[in-house]
This record gives structure tokens, C-alpha cells and sequence, in this order.
């Protein structure tokens, strides 16, 4: 599983968004992408999430254009920022519509579950969840076609210290499964044992890209992380 | 494909339920029953009648000087025809025609839209007045009353109720809707899967015709208004409701949040309700209602619900209501592929 991202542009009013932007992520890779805010690193995994339609640029995730959705919605999971999921509905109820668009077996549902100790909470509606607890589910939801790549926006966003290394043990877990994992933090420190390459975005220009031992002694994070 | 149009419908009709979309489903037509219940009266005054009479009848010489001296109360027009008469009859242009009496000229038959109207009773009043007038008359000029529109107050308000209810759904429940599944990127997650677009839209539409449909069935139930063309009245409504769906979730799109979208639905909403709603009490609104579509939906609804017409006579208005929505839905699914405010 390869991702080629070939000059993919993404500009808003006021030159913010994402300047032309090239690279290369192979399989198995846990990938950071940090930067400020307005940085545009939600840009980027929107894009590659297919949320937002690029100006320019062309992706190919295991050689599927970007552009076929149906068909790289299988190949790519998404964990957005703050969890989209129907708040009037249980979390059973949620995971086995989104399970039946993905046409995955209704056992799967019950894998899900498992896997991320929401068992306790199948009949509870999403609205009555705690921001983790949703966050674990979003996650659920994004892994029920089992697919290879999984980008996550922000997951740590509004979680406590001991929620925050769990979802980054959850992470690794996925890592180890063999997934490629792509997710944006605003926070370096925290990710430096975790991830295998950062992508350092600055005002929508990819400023380093290289391994976390690199990034840390780099003038880049210096400059933009010095207190 | 069917399977997750389905599964798409299925949880839109659940969220209807939790939103409490339905409860305003289920409610309007209790309370427009409730309304009904309540307001069988009413007093206007009318000012002057305008009556028509055919050329080729023959009337007695009495009433028509009668009518003549009345001017000021009576505008009297000569029409060719019964046909044209009842052409200007539904066009609002006339209040009611006289048709002659054959067999007994002194007598005659008043045509009307509808019996329990202002218009027919302030007809029958001025009538009356100048009957009483002559002297020596002793049989009354005016012996039958026909109606053009079927049935009481009940069933001639049932067009506008109707009419009322698709269009609710159209401007006011769908767009809300839509923008609510844009705002909370629910939307967007349901394209992290492998629907299509025009998947989901499809299952839109269909809420939308569901939910018109039940509440048109439980106006129907409710007053035991029975149907001459069940088939063609249920593809009528089939179509509407497709049309003021398809727009309806057009509307949505063009929306970032639930409050944008109830404005600008009850923005489209009014203009589409009252004019053709009210063209039955004005010349004006007949004239410039024709140019809505909420129009040519509430039009034919009249046709069948009172005057026992038939879908099948009316294409025009069918095909402008599938146009109109697949116009719409074309649209909306443009802006939806373009992420439109998402």
C-alpha cells in the first residue's frame, strides 16, 4: 500500500490552505503531521479523506485515483476531529448502518466492539458518551471495512492526559497490525516516541519531512516550537 | 444499490422519529381537522357581483331589466358559451352565470364554484332583492343553484391543506435536515463510504414523498374524502412530492446550518403557499400564481378533490412537476460533488 501525493494544492481566501505539496508514504508508515494551527494539516487529510476536493494535484492511493471515492473509501479511514456520528442513536446503531453502506458482515460490528472495549456501552446513545468514549467509536466506525490506511484529525483534540495515551496505545496497536497511519497534532512533544516520520506544515508549505530523532534536533522545531 | 438506498431511507425515517419531524407530520393534520371543526362559518361582505349570461339562452325580459337598473351591484358580462362561461367561471373573472331555463324562460340555474361561498350567497341576495322589488312575480327567477367544485368547506379546503403539508416538508423539514447532516459533517461521513451521491439523494427524496404522503393519507382518513381517480391523485402527489423534495433538498444545500436553512426555507415556503393557496379569492393571484409550481400542483389537486377531474387530462402540470424536480435534484446533487459549504 503506497500513497504518491503528486502537487496537491488546496488555497482558501487569504492564501491559507495547502501549497503545492509532493510526497511519498509507504506501507506500515505512522506518519505526524504537526504544525500551528491554520498550518494545513486538517487540509491535507481532508483531501486525502476525500472531504474536501483539491484545486489542483493528483493523489493515487495503492494506485486508486482519489477522485474514484467509491472505491478509495475501502482503502482509507477517516477519524475526524470531533466525532460525526448520529448523537439520537446507540453506538450498536451507528456502527451497523455504517457497517451496512460498507456491505462488511454485522459480525464485524461485534469485532468492533470488542476490539475497543465498547461492549459496556453498546445501547448507549451517543449524545450520553464521554468525548473518549465517542472518539473510540469514531475510530470503530473509520475501522469497520478493515481498511489499510487510517487518517486521524487531531484524535488527542479535548482529551485528558490519561485519554490521550490511550487512544496513542490504540495507535500503536493499529500500527502494529500492519496499518499505515497518518494523524495531525499541533502538539510535537507529545508524538515523539510514537510516530515514524513527521511532516512538518507551516503556513500550508511542508517545511520537513524525516524521522522524529531528525525533526527534534532541526532548526525547523526550533523555530517554530521555541518557547 | 437498492440495498443501501434502503438502509439510507430506513435511517432517515429513524431520524425523522428521533428530530421529531414526524410529530409536525402527524400534528398538522390533526390540527388543520381541529381547524376545520371550527370555522364552517363566516361573513364578508361582497361588493359588486359580476354575473355572467349565455347568448344563446333565452332569459325573460324582466330579469334582464331588472339586472340592467341593478348596475351598480351587478356587473353583467354576455359570454358565447356555457363552456366559456365556465372558463371565466374558474378563472375568477365571473362570481357566477346564470344559465337559462328552456322549458320555462322566467326561470333560471345559477352556476358557481362552489355552493357555501360569499359569492353565492351575496348572488342569491342581490336576486332576491330585486325579485322582491317587482311586484307580482310570484315564482323565484333563480330555481336551481350547480356547483362546479364537489362537497362542504371541508373538502374545498383540502387542495390548500395538502398543497400545504408537501410544500412544509419541501421548504421547511428537508432543507433543515440537509444542512443539519451538512453542519455535523454527518454528510460527510456517510460519503466515507461507498454509497453514491445520488444514493443518498435518492433516499432524501424519498423521505420527503413518504412524509408528504402519510399526512396527505391522514387528511384523507381523517375526513373520509374518497377519490374518483385514486391511481392518478396518488402519482399526483407522488410527483409533487418528488418536485418540492428535489427543491426542498436543493435549498438545504445552499445552506451551511439549520437556522439558514429554516429561514430560507420559510422564504420560499410563503411565496409558494399563499399566492396559488389564495388565488381562489383573486383575479390577481390567479394571474400571477400560474408562474409557480406550487401552482401547477395545487391546480390539478383542485380538479380531483372537487370537480372529479382526472390526472390523466392534466400532463402539462405532471411533466412540469417531474421537470422541476429533476432540475432540482440535479442541482442539488452539483453542489453536493462540489462539497458545496460542507
Amino acid at each position: 500500500m503506497q500513497i504518491e501525493i503528486h502537487n496537491l494544492t488546496k488555497l482558501y481566501d487569504q492564501n491559507r490552505g495547502l501549497s503545492p505539496i509532493s510526497l511519498t508514504i509507504q506501507k506500515g508508515e505512522l506518519i505526524a503531521i504537526v504544525g500551528h494551527n491554520g498550518a494545513g494539516k486538517s487540509t491535507l487529510l481532508k483531501m486525502l479523506a476525500n472531504w474536501i476536493i483539491p484545486d489542483n494535484g493528483q493523489v493515487t492511493i495503492d494506485g486508486i485515483d482519489l477522485r474514484n471515492r467509491r472505491a478509495v473509501v475501502r482503502k482509507v479511514g477517516f477519524v475526524p476531529e470531533v466525532p460525526n456520528l448520529f448523537d439520537f442513536f446507540s453506538v450498536e446503531y451507528n456502527l451497523k448502518l455504517f457497517a451496512s453502506l460498507f456491505q462488511a458482515p454485522l459480525l464485524r460490528v461485534e469485532e468492533v466492539l470488542t476490539e475497543f472495549n465498547l461492549l459496556p456501552f453498546r445501547n448507549n446513545k451517543i449524545q450520553a458518551l464521554s468525548k473518549g468514549l465517542k472518539q473510540r467509536v469514531n475510530i470503530g466506525r473509520a475501522l469497520l471495512a478493515d481498511p489499510p490506511v487510517v487518517l486521524c484529525d487531531e484524535p488527542t483534540s479535548g482529551l485528558d492526559f490519561e485519554m490521550t495515551n490511550e487512544l496513542y496505545r490504540l495507535l500503536n496497536t493499529l500500527h502494529d497490525a500492519g496499518k499505515t497511519i497518518l494523524f495531525t497534532s499541533h502538539r510535537p512533544e507529545e508524538i515523539k516516541s510514537l510516530a515514524t516520520r513527521i511532516l512538518v506544515l507551516h503556513k500550508g508549505n511542508l517545511v520537513f519531512d524525516g524521522p522524529p530523532q531528525e525533526y527534534f534536533q532541526s532548526a525547523v522545531h526550533e523555530k517554530l516550537y521555541a518557547l | 444499490m437498492m440495498r443501501n438506498i434502503l438502509a439510507l431511507v430506513l435511517n432517515d425515517l429513524a431520524v425523522a422519529l428521533k428530530n421529531k419531524t414526524f410529530y409536525l407530520v402527524l400534528f398538522i393534520p390533526f390540527f388543520v381537522f381541529m381547524t376545520l371543526k371550527l370555522i364552517d362559518q363566516a361573513s364578508v361582505e361582497v361588493s359588486q357581483i359580476k354575473i355572467g349570461f349565455i347568448e344563446d339562452y333565452v332569459y325573460a325580459p324582466q330579469l334582464l331589466n331588472n339586472v340592467k337598473a341593478a348596475e351598480k351591484n351587478l356587473a353583467v358580462t354576455w359570454v358565447e358559451s356555457e363552456k366559456e362561461g365556465v372558463h371565466l367561471l374558474k378563472e375568477k373573472t365571473l362570481d357566477g352565470v346564470l344559465l337559462g331555463n328552456k322549458k320555462d324562460p322566467e326561470r333560471t340555474t345559477l352556476l358557481v364554484l362552489k355552493r357555501e361561498s360569499l359569492q353565492t350567497l351575496a348572488i342569491i341576495e342581490v336576486f332576491s332583492a330585486l325579485q322582491n322589488a317587482v311586484e307580482g312575480n310570484p315564482s323565484s327567477w333563480i330555481s336551481d343553484i350547480e356547483t362546479l367544485h364537489a362537497g362542504g368547506v371541508q373538502r374545498q379546503t383540502l387542495p390548500t391543506w395538502v398543497l400545504m403539508v408537501v410544500l412544509l416538508v419541501g421548504f421547511l423539514v428537508l432543507p433543515a435536515q440537509v444542512a443539519e447532516e451538512k453542519e455535523k459533517k454527518l454528510l460527510l461521513g456517510l460519503l466515507q463510504t461507498p454509497i453514491s451521491e445520488v444514493q443518498w439523494l435518492i433516499a432524501k427524496v424519498i423521505m420527503g414523498m413518504v412524509l408528504a404522503m402519510i399526512a396527505t393519507l391522514i387528511f384523507h382518513l381523517l375526513g373520509g374524502f374518497a377519490v374518483a381517480d385514486y391511481f392518478g391523485y396518488i402519482i399526483f402527489i407522488a410527483a409533487g412530492s418528488f418536485c418540492f423534495s428535489a427543491y426542498g433538498i436543493f435549498l438545504g444545500f445552499l445552506c451551511s446550518n439549520q437556522a439558514s436553512a429554516r429561514t430560507l426555507g420559510v422564504i420560499f415556503y410563503l411565496p409558494h403557499l399563499l399566492p396559488s393557496a389564495l388565488s381562489d379569492f383573486s383575479q390577481q393571484l390567479t394571474a400571477v400564481a400560474p408562474f409557480l409550481p406550487s401552482y401547477q400542483f395545487y391546480e390539478p389537486l383542485k380538479s380531483v378533490l372537487l370537480e372529479d377531474g382526472r390526472i390523466a387530462s392534466m400532463p402539462f402540470e405532471m411533466i412540469y412537476l417531474w421537470l422541476v424536480g429533476a432540475f432540482t435534484f440535479y442541482l442539488a446533487y452539483v453542489l453536493m460533488k462540489r462539497r458545496w459549504l460542507m
